[in-house]
């Protein structure tokens, strides 16, 4: 890690080098400078302005520090050159400083006249024109020619297209978070056909599956979790939103609606159960009944969260930043930020103070009960007879009394479980009388002498034409490309799909389009499938199906020795890419490549084996985890039941997170604790061994062709020469030792409660286990590519 | 633990054209993937960090910090002019009346340090110890407090310090992880602790906290599963690292290389972690020192662990003792907690010292809070949660043993000498580390993260040896 600031300062004036020939383009190179090291004194804040002086608006800049075109007479280059330390800007407190580059980036900037432009993110996309290509045949769509174009000019070359298993498996782990079956990849390679590709990706699209990947990614972007996270952090009953996630991806809901239906689904005329449902959203966060919270403060702590959370998810903006202040870089206030909050101060949310306790799940009233048919029946029943018994009472004598009401006793009690046992799921009811909210100095909860604000969309972005606007007004607001944020939303939402496709977005920082994330390299075609994505009826397959028919997505993921020198972290597409899997995926692969996945869609979160005693920390009320014993131990990772403080580990040490803020990109790690994830957890272990038992049930008689089956499920293709031979080592070795231990055969086969094949020869199938574990621990096996 | 692999990785920048991306974007981007640079900014008088949490919120008025005219004004209503729009936690509403000091305090030590009776063995540390009885924080329930605490802020997804100091100076080439987490029960009824307080946040997963278990797996997973040997075991890993190595010639992909350290590292782990857990190698005198028995999770047994630890060069080492939170009866539970503590944190020091590692080991005690000089009655005597003043201390690693830093009001009250802020705790505590806290920082989100935030925080002089 050492001598790094060298390597640092390289790069950048190597780059500067490369700016020299280049036109200078404000959002792109300026923007950035003048965002990073200037705008904390010289920017939106008022509160901590100085000199009275600001740089992020062109006109006032131009009236005192910036003279165009003229460098001697431009107070702002005269104080970045000055040598007087004192003087010098950025002050050396800052723990900022421009480097000669930057310097004389900037100067050449004021000397060219130093044009400003608005930031990116806050002009409304524009259709730009698709540009021409020399090489007519290589474009499927238009996507193709704004990649082909860049590469050109960059004297690059787009990557060769993948082969036909590749594609299938990239399909695969993209839409549906599964690598393909044996049967699929051999269809899908047999078909000669124009339209087989096509057809690949609609049928994929239209699997129940796909619902399931897709949840995965707005699970984390909404901080999806099954516990409250403070304190007790004790479940809260909430699984049926994460259904409603599920089936209205499945169902292709459009994206406006699907805003409407969480933002306030409540608020919609004549709203029917799934859109209630969906305002289990504004219900996500995290809350708490300590013993000695106080409301208000913890109110204040609810409000806040959801304006993160709405304004990341929606409008990629990091308004957090103005509860105490307003935004440093970008133009959102402090009064922004609290009429933000207002829109939500009618959500019911308080009533946990008093009835939370500390049972599982906890009390979050509002809910909705959603009793099964058979519960309704079996309701109606029991209130019939309890009513019955009831009357019955009424008329009793002494000696018909006491097993009446011994019988009434027994009837609410089984009403009672009944109850119980039905799901419910936080949803939103509003208010009659919303909250009072106020601008809260510094973000001080007990000040009270900010002004009352109601609820408006931030004001540099425009005004709602209502009284007291609602929730609903806000979700319409968010996705109206005319009049409202929602070219903005379309275009955050866009490069999120875009990212699932190719694993980086067009803009790189998907949670924050303002100033200080890195601007997009590909604007326009950003700009365009934005607006594609709204005259589409906001439709999110159109848009996956888009970009995954374009020519860029199908190209190899192979590094050439070129590409990976000039463009090696893949900014300009000119390959597609490789990375691991996301925690979820690491599980289902696993589960499907045995055979052991279970492929049920929806129902209350499951239970896979966990450490024994990982919950002791967990308290109000003490928590013991209970594995399920049966086929919930091999659902998909979707289901997996979230503890907030203490998440499963396999889906930490795969970069799963927490869900406690807004997540729109995990990290992707690469650790021990991983590794020995993969090589340890019963249910990897017990994956391989069921995984095994089809291989000698399934595959051929001979090492080769069980090592075919073994790595056509796992890899969709044979394995070579040193493969085989690596794997037949490690078989026979194994099988050697096993044979002089054979009882650690029967304990290797004893992991996980899946059925065992009792016919097949222990020592066998136990060898055959140390090799599928192997390929379960491939990088190969949990790499999309 | 691929810092190297992505240095190397990006070298590719350094030959290239590069692409249009912007020099702001480029070096953000350079600094975030490469670490924490140049460290550290100077001579570090402290190798590593090993914080004793009491979790719960310990008395001061009961341990370090005697206040007479409390005892004075003993079931008198507390002024208005303290409590009047201060935050409150379960006395809401209720009379607030003070409550004298419920032990005796004496004066131990060449340096006559003040400390109470419940902390017989402390009193021998007296000349050790630096004792800051002027600490304020900002959260009054538990689990956003030991946020606060560990991460410098209630904001979640923050880094918390461990993972910090990790970042900055934990060496990945150890066989352990640089950041180790023990928890130990007994006490009142314990507040629950969450793995968020050991979390990351936006550093690299690999810099968390790692908590080590007393029963079952000491780490998750480090053991074989049934039936699988060690050589089993060596030989499975050979060969996914043989068969990663030779489908990497075709692809390429810098991640295998990571991957294959990952597993050579993970089956060095299963090694290391045992061999770390397994005391029998300690003497018996040093088990009584202590008053450990192995594998009973006792905060005893982790002062040992955390002493092992630090041996095999692990940077910060958390320990948490829950039950210190003492609503009620804090008599009867003081001496519960203290019985627990007080003797194996003395150890630890004791064992530090004789080893010669006391010198570049700093050690801090305290709460996430501490408690209000108003009677709460919860089941006898007792006090709720307080911020506005409380103690901790800290000793070895470059800090001046034997002094007393800052003090609160006559009522234990409000902090009012020498305040010392969370951030300047975390603050000094890298300055000790050989770090500027001011240019420890990572780019996130737009802006430059630091432990200490963007508020004033000091590094405490006058505790530095």
């Amino acid at each position: 890690m050492r001598g790094i600031l060298s390597v640092i300062a390289v790069a950048t004036s190597l780059f500067a080098g490369y700016l020299d020939a280049k036109e200078i383009d404000f959002n792109r190179d300026i923007r950035p400078l003048l965002s990073d090291r200037c705008f904390a004194c010289h920017g939106p804040d008022e509160a901590d302005r100085e000199a009275d002086l600001r740089l992020d608006v062109e006109e006032v800049a131009k009236e005192s520090a910036i003279v165009p075109g003229d460098v001697q007479a431009s107070e702002l280059v005269a104080r970045i050159t000055i040598e007087d330390p004192d003087l010098r800007m950025p002050p050396e407190e800052s723990g900022k400083s421009l480097s000669p580059d930057e310097v004389e980036l900037l100067t050449r900037w004021v000397a060219e006249g130093a044009p400003y432009q608005q930031h990116w993110a806050y002009v409304p996309p524009q259709k730009h024109d698709i540009p021409e290509v020399e090489e007519a045949s290589w474009p499927v769509n238009w996507i193709d020619p704004f990649i082909f174009d860049r590469l050109t000019r960059e004297g690059l070359s787009p990557s060769q297209g993948a082969d036909r298993v590749t594609l299938i498996r990239r399909l695969s782990f993209d839409l549906l978070g599964l690598p393909p079956t044996p049967q699929e990849v051999t269809d899908f390679t047999h078909d000669e056909t124009e339209q087989a590709y096509e057809l690949l990706v609609d049928r994929l699209l239209e699997s129940p599956h796909y619902g399931e990947r897709m949840a995965v990614y707005w699970l984390d972007l909404v901080r999806y979790a099954d516990t409250v996270g403070y304190h007790g952090d004790q479940d809260h009953s909430i699984s049926p939103y994460r259904d409603y996630v599920i089936n209205a991806f499945n169902r292709n809901l459009s994206f406006d609606q699907f805003t409407r239906e969480q933002l306030a689904g409540d608020l919609i005329e004549g709203s029917n159960i799934e859109q209630k449902l969906a305002t289990g959203y504004n219900r996500l966060l995290q809350t708490s009944h300590e013993g000695g919270v106080q409301p208000k403060e913890y109110l204040a702590i609810y409000a806040a969260d959801r304006v993160r959370n709405v304004s990341a998810v929606w409008l990629g903006a990091t308004m957090g930043c103005c509860q105490c202040h307003d935004h440093k870089f970008d133009p959102f206030t402090m009064k922004d930020f609290y009429s933000m909050e207002a829109f939500f101060a009618d959500v019911d949310e308080a009533q946990h103070f008093k009835v939370g306790g500390n049972s599982l799940p906890t009390n979050r009233p509002p809910e909705l009960e959603l009793p099964t048919d058979e519960q309704s029946q079996q309701l109606e029943e029991l209130n019939n007879a309890i009513t019955a018994c009831e009357a019955q009472l009424k008329d009793a004598n002494e000696e018909t009394k006491a097993p009446l009401e011994e019988r009434l006793k027994e009837l609410k009690s089984r009403r009672d479980d009944v109850k119980r046992s039905v799901r419910r799921s936080m949803i939103t009811v509003a208010l009659a009388e919303p909250r009072t909210v106020r601008v809260l100095p510094r973000g001080n909860w007990l000040d009270d002498s900010g002004p009352v604000v109601g609820p408006s969309v931030p004001e540099f972005m425009g005004r709602l034409d209502s009284e007291r606007p609602t929730r609903l007004d806000l979700a319409n607001w968010l996705t109206n490309a005319e009049e409202g944020a929602g070219l903005l939303t379309a275009r955050v939402m866009v490069n999120r799909l875009w990212y699932l496709c190719f694993g980086s977005g067009l803009a790189s920082d998907l949670d924050d389009f303002g100033g200080q994330g890195h601007p997009p390299v590909h604007p326009e075609l950003l700009d365009n499938l934005a607006i594609e994505f709204v005259e589409s009826g906001w439709d999110i397959k159109y848009i996956l199906k888009l970009i995954m028919m374009s020519r860029t997505y199908r190209q190899s993921s192979l590094d050439t020795a070129e590409l990976r020198e000039h463009d090696p972290l893949n900014w300009l597409y000119g390959r597609q890419s490789r990375f691991r899997l996301p925690a979820e995926m690491v599980r289902d692969t696993a589960l499907a490549i045995s055979g052991l996945l279970v492929t049920k869609i929806d129902g209350d979160s499951i239970r896979p084996y966990q450490p024994e005693g990982y919950y002791r920390h967990l308290n109000f009320p003490t928590r013991t985890y209970t594995a399920d014993t049966d086929e919930r131990q091999w659902r998909r990772g979707v289901y997996m039941h979230w503890q907030r403080q203490f998440l499963h580990p396999m889906l930490k040490a795969f970069d799963a997170p927490s869900r406690e803020e807004c997540t729109a990109q995990r990290p992707r790690s690469n650790t021990p604790l991983a590794a020995l994830t993969l090589l340890n957890d019963p249910t990897f272990v017990e994956a391989s061994r069921v995984f095994a038992s089809r291989v000698l049930t399934e595959a051929g008689d001979t090492t080769d062709a069980r090592l075919d089956f073994v790595f056509q499920q796992a890899l969709s293709r044979n394995p070579d020469e040193l493969e085989r031979s690596v794997l037949t080592e490690l078989l026979n070795r194994s099988r050697a030792d096993l044979q002089e231990h054979p009882d650690a055969a029967t304990a290797l086969l004893d992991v996980g409660l899946a059925p065992h094949h009792d016919d097949l020869d222990p020592i066998e199938l136990a060898a055959w286990t140390s090799v599928t574990r192997s390929v379960l621990n491939l990088n190969e096996t949990i790499t999309r590519n | 633990m691929n810092d190297l692999q992505t240095i190397l990785n990006r070298r590719t920048f350094l030959s290239g054209t590069g692409v249009g991306l912007g020099s702001v974007a480029l070096s953000s981007l350079m600094n975030n993937e490469l670490g924490a640079g140049m460290l550290p900014h100077h001579a570090a008088k402290a190798k590593r960090v090993i914080f004793l949490c009491m979790a719960g919120g310990p008395s001061h008025l009961e341990t370090f910090d005697y206040r007479p005219k409390l005892a004075e004004m003993d079931g008198q209503p507390m002024p208005a002019s303290f409590t009047a729009g201060q935050p409150i936690a379960q006395l809401q509403g209720k009379e607030l009346k003070c409550q004298g000091p419920l032990t005796k305090f004496g004066r131990y030590g060449e340096s006559d340090q003040e400390m109470s009776d419940f902390l017989p063995w402390h009193h021998k540390l007296a000349d050790d110890i630096a004792i800051i009885r002027s600490m304020v924080t900002e959260q009054i329930n538990h689990d956003p407090a030991h946020t606060f605490m560990n991460t410098g802020t209630a904001i979640s997804g923050r880094p918390s310090m461990g993972a910090w100091v990790n970042y900055g100076l934990g060496d990945e080439k150890s066989d352990l992880p640089g950041f180790v987490v023990m928890t130990s029960v007994g006490g009142r009824n314990p507040q629950p602790i969450a793995s968020r307080q050991w979390d990351a946040g936006f550093l690299p997963s690999r810099f968390q906290g790692v908590e080590l278990n007393s029963s079952g797996d000491p780490v998750h997973y480090v053991s074989n599963p049934p039936g699988v040997t060690m050589s089993e075991q060596r030989r499975l890993i050979d060969a996914v690292n043989r068969l990663n190595a030779h489908r990497n010639e075709q692809v390429q992909n810098p991640e295998v290389a990571t991957r294959i350290a990952a597993y050579e590292m993970a089956f060095r782990m299963q090694s290391s972690v045992p061999e770390l857990v397994d005391v029998s190698d300690e003497p018996q005198h040093i088990l009584d020192m202590y008053g450990a028995q192995p594998g009973d999770g006792s905060y005893a047994s982790n002062c040992l662990m955390a002493r092992r630890l630090a041996e095999r060069g692990v940077k910060f080492i958390h320990l948490y003792h829950r039950g210190w939170d003492h609503h009620g009866d804090l008599v009867r539970y003081m001496n519960i907690c203290c019985g627990l503590t007080d003797k194996p944190t003395w150890a630890l020091l004791t064992d530090l010292k004789q080893r010669g590692m006391l010198d570049d080991t700093l050690v801090i005690w305290g709460g996430e809070f501490g408690r209000t000089p108003m009677f709460q009655g919860k089941g006898g005597i007792g006090r709720d949660h307080h911020i506005k003043g409380f103690s901790m201390w800290m000793a070895g690693g470059g800090v001046r043993g034997g002094v007393t830093h800052g003090s609160t009001d006559d009522l234990g009250y409000n902090a009012v000498e020498d305040v010392v802020h969370v951030r300047d705790l975390h603050a000094t505590m890298l300055h000790l580390l050989g770090i500027n806290h001011k240019r420890f920082s990572v780019p996130y989100q737009g802006l430059d993260m630091r432990l200490t935030g963007v508020e004033e925080s000091r590094v405490l002089q006058n505790i530095l040896s």
